[in-house]
């Protein structure tokens, strides 16, 4: 009883300190803090500040997906499927780059502020470090400043330039920076850049940093985008750009007086920057496996390189390390038979192997599959096994995507669309090919659900197989890693991906078991912003800013990069005109696919609006070929085996399985600004087109 | 027992401690209706158009909920060129709508306001607004579609709504200012089984479209055009028919989207 009573009392007690709560304020130091002395006064100490920026880093890795934007999570990462036409999947996130779902804002100033309080206050520690260290941390601060600006810039236009700590809490107007110009923004991200190439060393410190190296390539980058942007905002109806409301200040385009001598400003300093990384970086493509004349070898060549840390290519590296820092690129990207617990999440397209080289074509520049003149005339191009198909193909292109019936860890993949039983030769399939009968699919065709029927197709896998008989045995209809009509997770463009796939066969499976780097930034980029930027500045008539030649340059880096890729090379110099650019846009396509660049190169180009898709490959491709008015779409390569001969032949068709359509309108080529961030502040402008 | 009534006494002691536990915290639902048309100012016929971002699009901004307000969600126009929405707060209200017309809202090049014909009220309860504007162009039926052989073929007749000199002396001062911006890029003809057929609920198999480059169509201003389906459209079932054009000038100024103008829909029968 007395127990009792006691515990009632502690509990009343206990209460009574819950519920009125102290108000006895608590003003001491705390020791678990670090403070500035600790942390910049030691090299020890800057490389955890340098861990910290670093891993706000807005890298668009394995850890990015487009539809999503920077929620570095990982999930369902796929490569190219944004609209770029590299790729589709069954996802609803392969869809047009028209927005991210969590705008790059907020966390974008966050690492700003850590890097202006590293420009501030690293001085007061300046005796702690050697003179070359200190301005290589210096350089760093001033080289993520102009990734974030840059990171911002390309999806915003003219952003708010904070370029100093700003104090809190204080007053409005001290913490109310609005948007600058999009000048004025690509000429702060300029003056970062070469700030920080400036200051940093040739080499970096530590394995992770920057140095002087890669901030040079990425400023070449950044500028190449500047200059397209003052460009091609000219050639969208009406002029791409307008005045803030708030602020009158020319948020996004150009002025009609400056937009030329800008882009001349900014494709000069791109070509600059890329020519003496190429000078003076000491870098080289990669090569290490590859031979003249060699297809083969120089396949293996290019699967290497990606994942080959010694790469004197690499510029620019994230890694991961397993177990710790891993990635699941693997578990959402590989065949259907290696799913884990997902696949395919990346299907090339055909559009997309239309670029390369070794395929025979038909008048217009399409990939041929029937004798005839375009897919509807002529009977279909008979092959004895599916890769006989890509016997010629260039083999960049069979490094970074896998064939139908190509070998990928010691598995023959086995792409089949269907079996078709009926005489040869056979007529194509399909009496219209074009855009606005891309949804009639071959489950709708007649020689499928009707009678006699001669085409066999399969909805899923395993049981739900059709069967065929042939030869005395069962044939599935569909090959065992699709395409099956009902079920998206098998390719569902009869083309798989292989660029940045683990191709050890005894790896294991799963999410979070992957460790690959995910090479930002590497020597063939530099060659390709150097050829691009030369070909920009002679088209608008400028001077070479060293005095080299500007043809010569972009020929010889075009010719280097298909050089090691196994592809024909430029018969002479390239043109100082459209067909000379759009050669160096196009290798731009075909080299950098499936790396998170090409949406940005559609994007700069202008080039994803109805009135500009003609360009959208880089090269010209009529666009009424792949889209209407609104909407584009792409194109899959299916293989189907004929009882009747044992051959195989192939159709080209829209995406059969989980058709996917992109739209995208002018408005899409500057994101709009976070709402909230437009309505809680005075001075922050939304997009005035919107 | 005791003891677990107690304690759970005390513990709701504590977790309604801070809250303002008797005090509602509630708002009124919406409840203010806004119903409104747009109408062609000379001949007051309505302007169609399609429901979707490339139709007429209706902006409310708030005006009496304060400084640096961002405007309402936006909505559009239904096919017919009317609007109605029936869950707004009431307040002081700035509308607009852009579309296919002379904008109400023009800016010069340096965002300073020269016209604005939007309207500015008080909403309360129930309200009816009409917006007169000058639509680019009227799209009209020639007779009636005929079908032979799973093909509609139609005619219509493009005639301007609003006089090139009247769309220059207020487009102009916009800046930027081309005389291609009167050109008549293109007429669609929407085929769709569905009645609200247009640009969104268009049958890709079916809808046809004639392109015109540069000023080519100017002669063709109030001829009869002939518009065709594409493929063939199987029997025993009616589709919906429309015809739309636009020109070559993108609303509002810098979106790049440039609307068409749309004649009525029509039903038609394939046999």
């Amino acid at each position: 009883m007395k127990r009792q009573r006691f515990l009632t009392i502690l509990a009343i007690a206990g209460a009574a300190c819950i519920c009125l709560n102290a108000c006895v304020d608590l003003d001491i130091t705390p020791k678990n803090v670090v403070a500035d002395e600790e942390v910049l006064s030691t090299e020890a100490g800057v490389n955890i500040y340098m861990a910290r920026m670093y891993s706000l880093m807005p890298f668009e890795d394995f850890k990015y997906t487009a539809q999503w934007g920077f929620e570095n999570n990982g999930w369902l990462n796929s490569t190219g499927i944004e609209g770029t036409g590299e790729a589709v999947n069954r996802e609803g996130l392969s869809a047009a780059f028209t927005s991210e779902r969590t705008a790059y804002w907020n966390k974008g100033f966050e690492l700003i502020r850590e890097a202006n309080y590293l420009i501030e206050n690293l001085p007061n520690y300046q005796e702690n470090f050697g003179e070359e260290l200190y301005s290589h941390y210096l350089g760093e601060a001033y080289y993520i400043r102009g990734m974030v600006f840059y990171t911002m810039a390309k999806r915003f236009g003219g952003i708010p330039l904070v370029t100093k700590v700003i104090p809190y809490p204080a007053s409005t107007e001290e913490m109310e920076v609005p948007r600058s110009s999009e000048e004025e923004t690509w000429d702060q991200i300029l003056t970062d850049f070469d700030k920080a190439a400036s200051l940093m060393m040739a080499k970096s410190p530590m394995e992770g940093y920057a140095n002087k190296y890669v901030a040079l390539a990425f400023k070449s980058e950044a500028m190449l985008y500047a200059g397209s942007v003052a460009k091609y905002n000219q050639e969208v109806s009406g002029r791409l750009t307008g005045l803030g409301r708030k602020t009158g200040v020319r948020v996004i385009g150009f002025d009609a007086a400056t937009w030329k001598t800008a882009s001349i400003r900014y494709f000069t300093e791109s070509y600059k920057a890329a020519r003496e990384v190429m000078q003076d970086g000491g870098y080289s493509l990669y090569k290490k496996r590859w031979a003249a004349n060699d297809p083969e070898a120089q396949y293996q060549n290019m699967v290497d390189m990606f994942s080959d840390l010694s790469s004197p290519e690499n510029i620019y590296v994230k890694q991961y390390i397993y177990p710790t820092t891993t990635h699941a690129f693997d578990a959402y990207n590989l065949p259907f038979t290696f799913r884990a617990p997902l696949s395919s999440g990346t299907c090339p397209t055909l559009d997309f192997i239309e670029l390369f080289d070794g395929f025979d074509r038909y008048p217009d520049g399409s990939i041929r599959v029937t004798s005839g003149d375009q897919n509807t005339s002529g009977n279909y191009l008979m092959f004895d096994s599916p890769l006989d198909f890509f016997k010629d193909a260039e083999p960049r292109l069979r490094a970074y995507v896998i064939f139908p019936f190509d070998e990928f860890r010691n598995r023959q993949i086995e792409v089949r669309g269907g079996i078709y039983t009926g005489d040869t030769p056979i007529k194509p399939f399909f009496s219209n090919y074009g855009y606005n009968t891309a949804d009639t699919r071959y489950q709708n065709l007649s020689i499928y659900n009707g009678s006699p029927k001669t085409l066999y197709l399969s909805p899923r896998e395993g049981g739900s197989q059709e069967v065929v008989d042939y030869n005395g045995r069962q044939m599935r209809a569909a090959g065992e890693e699709g395409p099956f009509y009902d079920n998206g997770e098998a390719t569902v463009t009869g083309l798989y991906l292989r660029k940045w796939l683990n191709t050890d066969p005894n790896a294991e499976g799963g999410e979070g078991k992957s460790a690959q780097p995910f090479v930002l930034m590497r020597y063939a980029d530099v060659l390709l912003n150097a050829a691009e930027s030369a070909v920009e500045l002679e088209l608008a008539g400028a001077n070479s800013p060293d005095g080299s030649n500007l043809m010569q340059t972009a020929t010889d880096a075009v010719n280097e990069i298909r050089e090691r890729a196994g592809a024909v090379l430029l018969q002479g110099t390239l043109t100082s005109d459209i067909n000379g650019r759009n050669v160096v846009r196009k290798e731009r396509r075909k080299e950098l696919a499936f790396e998170h660049k090409s949406k940005w190169d559609i994007r700069r180009w202008r080039v994803a609006h109805y009135e500009g898709r003609d360009g959208f490959w880089g090269e010209t491709r009529d666009k009424n070929k792949f889209s209407n008015n609104e909407n584009y779409r792409f194109r899959g390569l299916y293989p189907f085996f004929s009882t009747k001969t044992g051959k195989y032949f192939f159709d080209a068709r829209f995406q059969w399985v989980a058709s996917k359509t992109y739209g995208y309108t002018p408005l899409n080529y500057y994101f709009e600004i976070p709402g909230g961030e437009v309505a809680k502040s005075n001075v922050i402008d939304q997009q005035p087109n919107r | 027992m005791k003891k677990i009534i107690q304690s759970g006494l005390l513990c709701l002691v504590w977790l309604i401690s801070s809250c303002s536990l008797f005090e509602t915290d509630n708002f009124e639902a919406p409840d203010v209706t806004l119903e409104g048309q747009v109408v062609d100012v000379l001949t007051g016929k309505p302007v169609f158009t399609d429901q979707g971002s490339e139709g007429i699009r209706v902006r409310l901004t708030e005006l009496s909920w304060g400084d640096n307000v961002e405007h309402n969600p936006d909505f559009y126009c239904m096919p017919d060129g009317t609007f109605r929405n029936t869950k707004l707060f009431k307040g002081n209200y700035h509308i607009t709508v852009d579309g296919p017309f002379i904008p109400l809202l023009r800016r010069d090049p340096n965002g300073k306001e020269l016209a604005d014909e939007s309207l500015i009220m008080d909403l309360e309860s129930s309200h009816q607004v009409k917006f007169e504007v000058q639509p680019f162009l009227h799209v009209e039926w020639v007779g009636e579609p005929t079908v032979d052989d799973g093909k509609v073929t139609a005619q219509v007749k493009v005639s301007r709504a609003v006089s090139p000199e009247d769309f220059r002396t207020k487009v102009e001062p916009m800046g930027g200012y081309s005389d291609d911006f009167l050109n008549v890029t293109d007429i669609q003809f929407f085929v769709s089984y569905s009645s609200s057929v247009g640009y969104r609920a268009r049958d890709e198999r079916w809808s046809s479209r004639l392109d015109y480059a540069g000023n080519s169509f100017d002669n063709l201003f109030g001829e009869a055009i002939t518009l065709e389906s594409n493929g063939t459209i199987p029997t025993g079932r009616t589709v919906f028919v429309r015809a739309a054009a636009r020109i070559n000038y993108d609303t509002p100024t810098g979106s790049g989207t440039k609307r068409w103008n749309y004649s009525e829909a029509k039903e038609v029968l394939i046999n």
